[in-house]
């Protein structure tokens, strides 16, 4: 006798941070199939941007998400400079470098929290979140806010880096640097956690290239895909950096990848910060921009963040389109997820860092 | 394993939670704050009113003659009105608590005529 | 000659119903939940409960009264008869061992001589009855769980059957009372059976549903596990279980392995709750140390290990007595 259960995953769930749908056929704790739903947070930024001039703009796509809100607004003010066809000042570039990395160590510390509430491993959790803080408090030290940091505008920055913040900052990196030590340490020796994580949310590199995975997903694969390293856009070409891919295509690769990814974000910055230029921090750009259609690159922390942007030579957008890096690892996420043991769901969900409220834009399907 | 010794060492530490409202975490010094005017010093350009992200300021009259309303319910706290003004009628004050019964209590209005009284 | 006998009959039926009876049992078991509630907190490097009555000792309390004053829903779907008798008896099966528990001095309030097996007894009934609640309340959340209960069941009844027996070979009666009486004598058991000690405390987390073990109520997987449908007075009367389990637990590894409230000669209550102290600190110590089990890494894992150990320690008990 067949005993196939269907089982909701969301809107609502103490798992998920954001409202998704995914509906599981389950026979006997193993699942058969699975569908999404996404458009439960859809608030159609897309429409607002064509009714706003292209500064005022910059608010509107900081704030589509809280965590990877630098980046995105990093791209959209890179696609802005292409059509105007100016250069950015040296100093402007490095800093934009510099802000665009402690956010990517703040999204790793925070997603290490996530996952390991979703293992049920409390203590890890509560360790991650009080060491976030430290990076946190640097950044209201620069920018003036915790989040959402309104830093960039068309031809730079809006707030310099002064010299006397730099003791602090190389104190509390140096303290994060041994933090991510001892947490790599933890995984590396706690059977527990290797139970939970080896072998689980298996994505070969020929799927991971088929269904277009990006990101930390993508590098626990073998392929070492870094936008930052293709596009150099910013201060990347002047920096060098490893790319980190490890080989084990599982949970627990994409866990050492991110956290591998901390003390070399802390590298960059303290290299950025020691040859830091001496130049103004911004131009003064026109209010009008000419005609045109461009795509801009950026790596966010969750991965390939992309924009296209088309003008029509007045002060509004025509277009502009977004797409995040959570909409190009939902195919691989439903693939990961055929044949996972119930148990196991959080923890591949939780694998790929899903950010809802970036992926929500109009897919059409045929 | 590591993690026992960590576990075992916190158990004599203090915590690291604030316990608000008793102890409260001061905002630093140039973090960004509600906007405030100098009301003597506004001559009515309107340079702040056109450059707001969400339009939470309204200008009344003319010149030097001219009234502000801001509305603390729609501001974002981005601070691009302060870098506008050609005057530097416009600075930031720290106070982060900003609760309201309700919402139409949500603005402030600046005017000469008053003496600079903030009408909430 | 009346007169003595009606003294001793009201004196028995306070000793029953206030100290050590009910009302006793059900504010320690309030004291013993806030002490963990705190441990564990101190561990993760944060406050626990903090404000309500000093340094929050009243919490469990509120939580309790906070949920008597919740709506109580029935879902149409569901058995009537049974999901509403099942939180009643839980209640009733968790408390009534502690009766037989010596808190006082060396002999509890009941004994008799076969009363470890009845303690035994009592405990297996209560996951069998979770059981029933969930797969009374026809929910998709609550069967899973319902079954992950039953199948932990066949992981841990065994070896905690057998841990909890081993004392009674080198001290030749099956009564709490004489248990800890022989303790006072001779050495504290669990220096004679190290290995028993260590597998009770184990089998004893997973008969409680705790983490490492606490696959039947995993919060992030099922919402809920097998007592996502009870709400109002049922809820309050389960969380109230879980107390009395974590107080029945502490004291039968105090009395067997620990040698009760004795110490060399004297025997008095204070020593006791030092004594459970050390065992919640073990249990806290636990909880925050480690991830969750997943259902069937845990069964491999203790037909492999925990049975064997088991099966080891009693033999090495029947060798050396």
């Amino acid at each position: 006798m067949k005993t196939e259960i269907r089982i909701p995953f969301g809107p609502q769930h103490p798992d998920l941070e954001e409202p998704i749908n995914f509906m599981f056929e389950v026979e006997e704790e193993y699942v058969k199939k699975v569908s999404v739903r996404l458009g439960y947070i859809h608030r159609g930024i897309e429409k607002l941007a064509e009714e706003r001039s292209f500064l005022k703009n910059i608010y509107l796509v900081e704030r589509i998400c809280g965590i990877c809100s630098f980046a995105h607004s990093t791209c959209y003010v890179q696609a802005v400079e292409e059509l105007l066809e100016i250069e950015v000042p040296r100093r402007a570039r490095f800093i934009r470098t510099i802000i665009a990395e402690m956010e990517r160590i703040q999204n790793h510390y925070l997603w290490l929290a996530f996952t390991a509430k979703a293992m049920g491993f409390d203590t890890l959790f509560m360790y991650s979140m009080r060491d976030r803080d430290h990076i946190l408090k640097i950044l209201e030290l620069i920018t003036g806010k915790r989040v959402n940091y309104g830093l960039n505008t068309i031809g730079g920055v809006r707030r310099d880096l002064p010299e006397e913040l730099q003791p602090e900052i190389f104190s509390k990196l140096i303290y994060l640097k041994k933090r991510a030590k001892k947490y790599k340490e933890l995984c590396e020796s706690d059977p527990l956690i290797q139970k939970r994580t080896k072998n689980i949310g298996i994505l070969k590199p020929k799927d991971a290239r088929k269904l277009s995975a990006v990101g930390p997903t993508i590098r626990a694969s073998g392929i070492d895909d870094d936008v930052r390293s293709i596009e150099k856009y910013a201060a990347y070409d002047e920096i060098s950096f490893n790319v980190i891919t490890y080989k084990g295509c599982d949970v627990f690769s994409r866990i050492l990848v991110r956290i591998d990814e901390i003390p070399e974000s802390a590298k960059i910055i303290e290299n950025a910060l020691h040859n830091m230029p001496d130049t103004p921090t911004q131009v003064k750009t026109p209010k009008e921009i000419p005609k045109g259609e461009t795509v801009s690159k950026v790596e966010a922390p969750r991965g390939e963040n992309l924009h296209f942007l088309k003008s029509n030579g007045t002060e509004k957008p025509e277009r502009l389109k977004i797409r995040a890096p959570t909409l190009a690892n939902l195919t691989a996420l439903c693939k990961m997820l055929e044949g996972a043991n119930i148990a196991d769901i959080p923890v591949i969900i939780a694998g790929i860092d899903p950010c809802i409220a970036c992926a929500e834009r109009m897919i059409f399907l045929k | 394993m590591t993690i026992i010794k960590e576990v075992i060492s916190n158990f004599l530490k203090k915590p690291v939670t604030l316990r608000f409202p008793y102890e409260k975490m001061q905002p630093v010094e140039n973090s960004r704050g509600q906007p405030t005017w100098k009301i003597e010093r506004c001559m009515g350009c309107n340079l702040c009113v056109n450059v707001c992200p969400s339009q939470a300021i309204e200008l009344r009259g003319k010149g030097r003659e001219s009234e502000i309303i801001y509305y603390q319910s729609k501001c974002l706290f981005c601070g691009e009105c302060i870098d506008v003004c050609p005057t530097n009628a416009i600075h930031s004050i720290s106070e982060y608590k900003t609760v309201f019964p309700e919402k139409d209590k949500m603005k402030k209005e600046y005017s000469r005529s008053k003496q600079n009284r903030e009408i909430k | 000659m009346e007169l003595k006998i009606l003294l001793e009959s009201v004196i028995a039926l306070l000793e029953l119903f206030l100290f050590p009876g009910f009302l006793f049992l059900i504010f320690f078991s309030f004291f013993i939940e806030w002490l963990d509630r705190k441990m564990v907190a101190k561990f993760q490097n944060r406050y626990g409960p903090l404000h309500v009555g000093p340094k929050g000792i009243l919490q469990p309390f509120a939580d309790i009264l906070k949920l008597l004053s919740k709506e109580d829903i029935t879902p149409e779907s569901a058995n009537e008869i049974p999901f509403k008798l099942t939180p009643l008896l839980l209640f009733s099966f968790a408390l009534t061992p502690l009766f037989c528990i010596p808190i006082i001095s060396n002999s509890a309030l009941i004994t008799f001589p076969t009363d470890l097996v009845i303690v035994i007894f009592l405990m297996s009934c209560i996951p069998v009855l979770s059981f029933i609640a969930a797969w009374v309340s026809t929910n998709r959340f609550s069967t899973i769980g319902g079954t992950r209960l039953a199948l932990q069941m066949f992981g841990y009844e065994i070896p905690l059957v057998l841990a909890l027996v081993s004392p009674t070979i080198t001290t030749q009666t099956f009564s709490i009372s004489k248990i800890v009486e022989w303790q006072m004598g001779n050495l504290w058991l669990f220096l004679i059976q190290p290995i028993g000690f260590a597998i009770a405390i184990i089998c004893l987390l997973a008969h409680l549903q705790r983490l490492p073990f606490d696959m039947p109520e995993a919060e992030t997987e099922l919402v809920g596990g097998w007592l996502v449908e009870f709400s109002g007075k049922k809820l309050a009367l389960i969380k109230l279980t879980k107390s009395l389990e974590l107080t029945l637990a502490a004291s039968l590894i105090t009395s067997l392995y620990l040698g009760g409230p004795s110490f060399l000669v004297i025997s008095h209550p204070v020593i006791y709750f030092l004594k459970i102290i050390v065992c919640v600190f073990i249990f806290a110590n636990l909880k925050a140390l480690f991830a969750r089990f997943r259902i069937d890494q845990f069964l491999v894992g203790a037909w492999k290990y925990l049975i064997p150990l088991a099966i080891l320690q009693i033999a090495m008990t029947q060798i050396l007595s």
